[in-house]
């Protein structure tokens, strides 16, 4: 319980820091220093992460940049058990999306861990986001419906933000466990509402809301200032676009401005999240000052240069009571200010790939 | 001035060529005239001749297409300059004529039996005699990985006096084409009754169904699903030969790990790594270790990846995409992961700055497909039964298991490989290096090609 006092001592430290980044980001000196403490104190919990750090020959009592810290990959949320959080002190947990016949990743909350994880999202939500007046509608279904997914407990959160009902959930679960949409109400509502729209969901949930709205022959005028915010990939779920196709269909079918568009990037293993940003007609991640990226080259293992594209790396202070840094299944490449997604690795894994690579 | 390669099949066009139903349609009749015109006429022997005088060729350094094969393939292939020297040379030293003679004896029990009415001894009493005809025309659907597959296709296609249309997966028509050249500088006839084209599979379906009118039997190589998509597409007549992907493992015995010649045993176990970057169906994904408590399969797993990295300086592995990379790189910091976890049970050695190479060793028989590319695991299991559980799930695709044990073990070892399922047993180190005559996936090389005629006296 003492190594758990110390993450709990971090987490507040943290909550109370975040409040501030707003006006005064973490500079990269500070982040170094969080970092490793955050590093040194989730190790003590998790013997698998100090062994992981001396097997690379790292010494924890001397300073290493964050960079250097061993991330774990979002595959090993599936298999081990990753949290620093006492198990009768652990309220509830994140799954990653999937179907119910494949393993999926757990990521485990306690109280303290959901106060911190709710003071990152909001935090960085509302600096990005205006949606007070909004009205607010999702494409998924509702929490209690889905109570284990980090992308619904994240737009119910949003709800609440811009004070709107339960009603605003327009996803069903289906008899196989995947989403749907119900069409006729969420069409129903966007033909009258005059407010503003707030209007989020998945992509492949927006490719079939919009094929559904060809089929029909719907264009929705939606009133000035609402907004269109999409997130995550397809992984067989409807036929697949491009960003610029997805965006552009969007465009047209809400009578939107490309600006009015944003995509979100998270996963239930983190627990902060990157809003991408258009600017220039390019659109880039960000995440806030307390989760930083890296990317890093397949085949050397080392940081890759600007316009390289490498392994996503996201080191996420908020993962105090979990793992610090995660290694993600997306490959990536560098911006100015962040970085822009560049497709996938092979969905195989090692258990269940395909025959197709011999 | 360097040697270029001439202009004269469709792949010589470039990857970027475009090509019309109508330039198809026209190939395919050429080929059919040519066939009947250069190939019908001729005897086995006079095959046999063209064959293993090219291979010979093919063996000498300064021969103008083993040259551009091993300067450009590299580019081209992205296997390093060594594996494609090795994997060249075994091919083309298996290919003399007596091993194209054991081949036909072994498959049609006569050397005439292609040109005329014959019979081998055991038939003798049944009074008659009996003629093999090969069909007219062959397309090949050859698989992007490794080259050999598709120029033993062409070699067996000619052995049958059957005109051939190559089609390779894109990017892969680079040695077929070669090797279509080299046979039509030895006899041009001969070489005017092949051609080599490559397109995207599937994505030309309007010239493959040309392809499927014209031709009397078509051979696959790919996923069961592209057998599947070839297989629907083609007219009721057509003879089809599909060769499903396939993988490999290796099975060492106790015995073989309590001798003294362990350290061979490891340099053969890294030969079938590095043989063809381990891209091919013939290569292991697994090698299987007994194990009874003595840590004899951790050990292989370090002797092999002392062995690996030692080999890397001599015979590199060719550069490989960044998805592969990725892939290697992910797998590598999940069993990095895992070991942390569990020390006991789990270990992995990997290249230092690069994915060169990789091995994993895990206490545990469940069977692994590799990410290829040199990434191996070493699996303890205390019986070949464990193992045999362990590689269920892949137990209808396995082709080949490279055995070292004692050699009293040796025949037990292989009945019981054999009745599980493997359709080929050779000793580890030989695993990418079959004889002429191995039988791709246990079927015949030639029956499955010929139509036969039977004459009662």
């Amino acid at each position: 319980m003492e190594n758990f006092g110390r993450i709990q001592e971090f987490g507040e430290r943290l909550h109370a820091r975040m409040a501030r980044a707003g006006d005064e980001p973490l500079g990269d000196a500070e982040f170094d220093e969080l970092a490793l403490e955050l590093f040194r104190r989730q190790a003590a919990c998790m013997p698998t992460l100090e062994r992981l750090a001396v097997r690379r020959g790292l010494n924890l009592s001397n300073r290493v940049p964050w960079q250097q810290l061993p991330a774990i990959p979002t595959r090993m949320f599936k298999e081990l058990d990753l949290s620093c959080i006492p198990e009768h002190l652990r309220s509830t947990y994140f799954l990653s999306s999937g179907t119910t016949s494949e393993a999926r990743s757990r990521h485990w909350h306690g109280d303290e861990s959901m106060r911190l994880y709710e003071r990152s999202l909001m935090t960085w939500f509302h600096r990005n986001h205006r949606v007070e007046r909004h009205r607010f509608l999702s494409l998924t279904p509702d929490a209690s419906a889905a109570p284990n997914s980090s992308l619904v407990h994240m737009f119910d959160r949003f709800r609440l933000s811009a004070g709107c009902g339960l009603d605003s959930f327009f996803g069903r679960i289906a008899g196989d466990g995947s989403w749907q949409v119900d069409f006729e109400g969420l069409f129903n509502v966007l033909k009258l509402e005059t407010r503003p729209v707030f209007l989020v969901g998945t992509a492949f949930a927006f490719v079939h809301v919009l094929d559904e709205m060809k089929a029909r022959g719907l264009v929705f005028e939606l009133p000035a200032g609402s907004r269109l915010m999409e997130t995550g990939g397809y992984k067989g779920r409807s036929r697949v676009l491009t960003k610029e196709e997805l965006h552009g269909q969007m465009r047209i079918g809400f009578s939107v401005r490309l600006e009015d568009i944003v995509c979100e990037y998270g996963m239930s293993e983190l627990s902060s999240q990157a809003y991408d940003v258009l600017s220039g007609g390019v659109r880039e991640f960000r995440f806030p000052s307390w989760a930083r990226v890296l990317l890093v080259s397949p085949e050397t293992g080392r940081e890759v240069g600007e316009g390289e594209v490498g392994i996503l790396r996201v080191c996420d202070l908020a993962n105090t009571f979990s793992v610090m840094a995660v290694q993600t299944e997306d490959l990536a490449i560098r911006t100015c200010g962040g970085f822009q997604l560049k497709g996938r690795l092979a969905e195989a894994e090692p258990r269940g790939c395909s025959l197709m690579a011999a | 001035m360097a040697f270029e390669i001439p202009n004269y099949f469709m792949a010589d066009l470039g990857p970027e060529a475009e090509f019309t139903t109508q330039m198809v349609t026209e190939a395919c009749l050429t080929l059919r005239r040519n066939g009947e015109h250069y190939l019908k006429t001729r005897d086995t022997a006079a095959i046999i001749r063209v064959l293993s005088l090219t291979a010979e060729n093919w063996l000498e350094d300064d021969y103008p297409f083993r040259k551009i094969a091993l300067g450009r393939g590299p580019l081209e292939t992205g296997f390093a300059r060594e594996v494609l020297q090795a994997g060249l040379d075994h091919f083309f030293g298996q290919l003399t004529g007596e091993n194209l003679e054991d081949l036909l004896l072994q498959e049609l029990g006569h050397l005439k039996r292609l040109d005329r009415p014959c019979a081998a001894r055991c038939e003798a009493g049944a009074n008659k005699e009996s003629l093999a005809t090969g069909p007219d025309l062959i397309t090949h659907y050859a698989a992007g990985n490794v080259p050999v597959p598709a120029m033993m296709s062409m070699v067996l296609g000619l052995l049958v006096r059957s005109s051939q249309f190559v089609k390779c997966a894109r990017g892969a028509s680079f040695i077929p084409r070669l090797f279509a050249h080299s046979l039509y500088t030895t006899d041009a006839k001969l070489g005017s009754c092949l051609e080599i084209a490559e397109w995207k599979g599937g994505k030309e379906k309007h010239l493959e169904d040309v392809l499927h009118q014209h031709s009397e039997c078509v051979t696959a190589t790919g996923s069961d699903e592209t057998l599947d998509a070839i297989r629907h597409r083609l007219p009721g007549r057509t003879r089809f030969l599909g060769y499903g992907h396939q993988v490999s493992f290796g099975y060492v015995t106790l015995e073989a790990m309590g001798g003294h010649q362990v350290k061979r045993l490891v340099r053969a176990a890294a030969d079938d790594v590095i043989a063809w970057d381990q891209l091919g169906c013939l290569s292991p994904h697994v090698f299987y270790v007994e194990n009874d408590g003595r840590e004899q399969a951790l050990r292989f797993a370090e002797l092999l990846a002392d062995e690996l990295e030692k080999r890397e300086k001599a015979v590199p592995r060719g550069e490989v995409s960044k998805r592969a990379a990725a892939e290697i790189a992910s797998r590598r910091s999940m069993y990095e992961v895992r070991s942390a976890h569990m020390p006991d049970t789990v270990r992995h050695w990997c290249s230092e700055g690069n994915t060169d190479w990789t091995v994993v060793y895990e206490n545990d028989p469940l069977f692994q497909l590799s990410c290829l590319n040199r990434f191996i695991y070493v699996k303890a299991t205390p019986t070949l039964d464990d193992a045999f559980k362990g590689a269920e799930m892949v137990r209808e695709h396995v082709s080949t298991v490279g055995l070292a044990c004692a050699e009293d073990e040796k025949e037990e070892l292989a009945r019981r490989l054999a009745r599980w399922g493997a359709t080929r047993i050779c000793p580890i180190g030989r695993m990418q290096k079959p004889p002429l005559t191995w039988r791709h996936d246990g079927r015949p090389l030639l029956g499955d090609l010929v139509r036969w005629t039977d004459w009662e006296l």
